[in-house]
């Protein structure tokens, strides 16, 4: 079976469907019983379909200085601009992260010699921790791997 | 520079019996997405700027030792078949052929391919036969080690690597692991395994990848979130997703045989029958009856050392395949023609199936 139709304007089941002509492009909306009541839909004469449109999508309010990438943009591509976007959208890209990802910081690998002090501390806390869990479950194939690697990450973050 | 046509003469992993074949899984894959710094992303960049990021990845590539005596393959410069063939292969992806200003730097034995300008403006491939996990893995590290060396990535210390989507960023690492799982499909579970990987934070698509169909029974599972995960906890966490599904694959193959019995050979002998004097063969055909023919090897049914061939023909039945051997641009009828002579010369000497053994 199909997904039922949402609503242009909100996340209801969309019961009114409209389609109007202007200037020979054909613009189509979907909306629910009560945002149609709100827009005027159910009266012709007032409803003004590209009102409720733009409504949907408002002027950019954020712009990536780097790369000239606005919010509207990421909205129609999901893609942002340029690795500097990340800094200018951070806000806006949390509430997503968190619903897309694990958690919202990086804990893997990176780049050589830009490790930083705040996350060789975190992966030595987990590579410990690992490590004592191996020891427990007698697996010390794992165990030796994670001792060198504490060993390891005990070195960087004294030279850090 | 080498062509497309040095990479379909190759013997490779894939297609011949150079690395350890195995039953069920077919290939391991892990995939890292990596992007210039200060440079605007493949998609918003202009043209002079995404010829400038295709120069310097493509030079940096071209210097590592992995890629010597390989292949430098830019999309603007190959036709529409030499592109599919790439794609069927999984050398590249489908955007990227789609796109002009792509390019993909490929090793000798093609088990790895980078794209350039593809989504992000490096996507680091690397594919064994088989399921090699680790060893898939540690290759991938030394060519992001290695690059890392010539270009300065970008990076976030909050964020990990920065990539154009946010479902890559952090890792950029995608895992993943080609599973043939005919005993599943047929015992009509698939739909609930998928249903648990999925709830579990892994993806599961058709053969060809996203948005497209398992023909062949043949699934591609792989990790979804690339952020607050390390990669070793990543592949972790798919390696004993995969070692799950092996077993219930096998656990349903053996419940199978032993249930249908004579049937159940029967079903697969029939597939070699009609894969041996069929005189036209369309794709999906050959492959859902190819997948039967890999069942029979795993199975014990036909000798295992045939799954190497199989395993081949479903690579080379692919329509671009076809038409590339074939030298020339075919019509639907033509390809399933010359589909249907491939393969019966393949099989012409393949024994009769036998009871299971597995």
């Amino acid at each position: 079976m199909s997904q039922p139709i949402k609503c242009s304007l909100c996340e209801e089941a969309a019961t009114v469907h409209l389609s109007q002509v202007v200037h020979g492009n054909v613009t189509k909306v979907h909306l629910c019983e009560s945002c149609a009541q709100k827009g005027g839909a159910t009266d012709p004469a007032v409803f003004q379909l590209a009102d409720a449109l733009t409504t949907a999508s408002p002027a950019p309010t954020l712009t990536c200085p780097r790369c000239g990438f606005t919010d509207i943009d990421f909205r129609k591509r999901g893609r942002l601009g340029c690795p500097s976007c990340w800094g200018t959208f951070a806000d806006a890209l949390g509430g997503l992260l968190s619903k897309v990802q694990h958690e919202a910081s990086h804990v893997g690998r990176a780049p050589a010699g830009v490790l930083p002090a705040g996350q060789l501390r975190r992966r030595l806390v987990d590579a410990r921790c690992e490590m004592e869990k191996a020891i427990a479950a007698e697996d010390y194939e794992s165990a030796a791997r994670l001792r060198d690697e504490v060993a390891e990450l005990e070195k960087q973050l004294i030279a850090s | 520079m080498s062509s497309v046509e040095d990479i379909l003469a190759a013997e490779n992993e894939l297609t011949h019996l150079l690395g350890a074949q195995q039953a069920v899984v077919l290939s391991t894959r892990i995939r890292l997405a990596r992007n210039l710094e200060g440079m605007p992303f493949p998609g918003w960049a202009k043209v002079p700027q995404r010829k400038e990021i295709s120069d310097r990845c493509v030079e940096a590539l071209d210097a590592l030792p992995k890629f010597r005596r390989g292949h430098v393959l830019r999309m603007g410069e190959l036709g529409d078949r030499d592109r599919a063939v790439l794609v069927e292969r999984h050398l590249v992806s489908k955007e990227l052929a789609a796109g002009k200003s792509g390019a993909a730097v490929i090793s000798r034995d093609q088990t790895c391919s980078v794209m350039v300008n593809e989504e992000d403006h490096l996507r680091i491939q690397v594919v064994k036969a088989g399921w090699h996990l680790r060893g898939t893995w540690h290759i991938a590290e030394q060519l992001d080690d290695a690059l890392g060396g010539s270009l300065k990535m970008a990076f976030s210390d909050r964020l990990g690597y920065l990539t154009a989507c946010p479902t890559n960023v952090g890792t950029g690492l995608r895992a993943s692991a080609m599973v043939h799982l005919p005993g599943l499909c047929l015992a009509g579970h698939m739909d609930k395994v998928s249903r648990a990987l999925n709830q579990d934070g892994l993806a599961v698509r058709g053969w060809l990848g996203e948005g497209t169909e398992a023909a062949g029974n043949i699934f591609q599972i792989s990790n979804q979130q690339t952020l607050g995960l390390s990669e070793e906890a990543i592949l972790k966490h798919l390696g004993g997703w995969i070692k799950n599904v092996v077993e219930q694959e096998w656990n349903a193959r053996r419940k199978l045989a032993q249930e249908e019995g004579e049937k159940f050979v029967d079903r697969l002998a029939r597939s070699l029958g009609v894969l041996r004097s069929a005189r036209l063969l369309t794709s999906s055909e050959a492959m859902n009856m190819l997948s039967h023919l890999r069942l029979a090897c795993d199975m014990g049914c036909l000798p295992e050392e045939r799954r190497h061939l199989v395993d081949r023909l479903m690579i080379e039945g692919q329509p671009a395949h076809v038409q590339a051997r074939a030298g020339q641009e075919l019509d639907s009828d033509g390809r399933d023609r010359r589909r249907a002579a491939v393969v019966r010369e393949a099989l012409k000497d393949f024994p009769e199936l036998v009871s299971p053994t597995a």
